[in-house]
């Protein structure tokens, strides 16, 4: 089912190009959900017997299982379809988000203010070429073409057509899951800082304000377009959100200064350099006793080699090139090399919020889930990989 | 309209034939089409109805005038437009072997 955006900016679009949204969101469900289960059914009964019988033995690394479905027809059609539809994504909302970019502004405008939030844009801010170089996502144009808020705009309508209803109610789950995660799980943490690096639209931002609104949420991207988009959305939802135009890698908070530092689905889009020089600055920012948290991506080395290849499907065919570099670290050496102690390492996994009552999703916290072939794998079903560290008292 | 409606990347094929990669794309653009008129049909059907009209015999009755053929007639190409928007596109040829990306 389409995701309907529950928020002041978003604009109806017209019939035609709403039930063309509903029909590749549908697609997207389709593919993500019965052809994936097709595609590992001829993994099991064609290409693996078929690598066995000429190697003596199963597949043993992604790489493996990658080359032998690569001449499999399943996986043709599912990974020719998978990418068209990709396309179709962005082709479904691009005309409807430019054309209704003057009233999206007019929004923005007369929103500004109302929740007390803030924006704050750095013209002097000089792009990484991973964000200027690369349509990230097949997603025309990329994340920071200019200063107009478009980007945003096709950002959020197109990723609600590409959720196919699968990441919440706003496109909020995994902020939501992630900040319930730690409410239930840390109560006595109680964040009077949270900041939320790479943020984009600030839709998993805004949930962080909603959980803790106690707390001064701060979010940063490097992107002026999605920054003003998100500014607009999150105070027209009511959420006092201070974005800000700054790189993860050169932070300009002060030392000490947040409770939380978050990120989600931020880490695999960078080079590995700078995942490192994000990592040492969240633990300059944080507070002793403060938590960095990411959500991410499973590590492969807790996969199996089939959900290894599964996943790598964006790396190679996505435009997200540093995707699997990110995901064959080991998480815990990341956050130690950023200046954080093995010991304060942590790492769970859990469910969707945004489909289960509260007190399911808390008895949830703290239980015995582990990463699998579901975790981070978009499909009904998904659950999220979180992990991070404290900083040292 | 000038937002780019595709990424600055070349396609990627799958299919040893390239020609199959097009053939996809055109029929997936074909059956969104083809699910927005029917959506749209069913819509229209259900509302004649509830005010009713006496539609399909006035759709079987119905006579184009010059201006309504001229706009089928744009109508249509815009959506052959849609439908071999990857005929002319230069493509990558599908990884027959590959190495980890740089990171």
């Amino acid at each position: 089912m389409s995701l309907e955006l529950r928020h002041p900016l978003k604009i109806a679009p017209p019939r035609d190009t709403a039930a063309r949204q509903a029909f590749v969101s549908a697609l997207r469900g389709y593919i993500l959900n019965d052809l994936a289960g097709e595609l590992r059914s001829a993994y099991i009964s064609e290409v693996a017997p078929q690598f066995e019988r000429g190697h003596g033995r199963p597949p043993e690394s992604e790489d493996e299982v990658h080359r032998a479905m690569i001449s499999n027809t399943c996986f043709k059609f599912y990974s020719s379809i998978r990418y068209n539809a990709q396309e179709m994504v962005w082709r479904s909302v691009i005309p409807h988000a430019e054309h209704t970019l003057p009233e999206t502004c007019s929004k923005i405008e007369a929103h500004a203010g109302s929740a007390g939030g803030t924006l704050s844009l750095d013209p002097t801010l000089e792009l990484p070429r991973n964000v200027a170089r690369l349509d990230v996502h097949l997603m025309p144009g990329g994340y920071a073409p200019d200063e107009s808020p478009l980007a945003g705009a096709i950002y959020d309508q197109g990723l609600a057509v590409f959720a196919a209803g699968m990441m919440g109610h706003n496109l909020d789950d995994i902020g939501l899951s992630m900040a319930h995660y730690v409410k239930h799980r840390f109560p006595r943490l109680e964040p009077q800082r949270i900041l939320d690096c790479g943020t984009t639209v600030g839709h998993n931002a805004v949930p962080w304000a909603q959980t803790f609104p106690q707390a001064e949420v701060h979010a940063i991207d490097v992107s002026a377009a999605v920054l003003r988009y998100g500014h607009g959305r999150a105070e027209s939802l009511g959420f006092p959100v201070h974005f800000h135009q700054m790189d993860a890698t050169e932070l300009r908070f002060p030392p000490e200064y947040f409770d939380v530092v978050f990120s989600s689905m931020f880490l695999h889009e960078l080079p590995l350099r700078d995942i490192g020089r994000f990592f040492e600055q969240a633990h300059r920012v944080l507070r002793k006793g403060g938590l960095l948290l990411n959500m991410e991506l499973p590590p492969n080395r807790e996969l199996c080699a089939y959900d290894r290849f599964y996943l790598d499907w964006d790396c190679y065919y996505n435009l997200e090139p540093f995707y699997r570099g990110f995901r064959d670290q080991n998480p815990q050496d990341l956050v130690v090399a950023g200046g954080f102690r093995a010991a304060d390492y942590l790492q769970f996994v859990v469910p969707q919020y945004s489909y289960m009552p509260e007190s399911e999703f808390a008895a949830e916290v703290g239980g015995t889930r582990r990463v699998s072939g579901d975790t981070g794998r978009l499909s009904t079903g998904v659950q999220w990989f979180g992990f991070g560290a404290w900083k040292s008292e | 309209m000038s937002a780019p409606l595709d990424a600055n990347a070349r396609r990627q094929s799958f299919f040893e034939a390239e020609s199959v990669d097009r053939l996809v794309s055109m029929v997936l653009e074909l059956a969104t089409e083809l699910w927005v008129v029917r959506e749209r049909l069913y819509v229209l059907e259900r509302e004649a109805g509830r005010l009713g009209l006496p539609l399909s015999e006035a759709i079987e009755a119905h006579e184009l005038t010059p201006e309504e053929q001229a706009q089928l007639a744009e109508m249509r190409r815009r959506m052959l437009g849609e439908l071999m928007r990857t005929v002319g596109r230069d493509h990558r040829p599908p990884l027959r072997s590959f190495e980890s990306p740089t990171v």
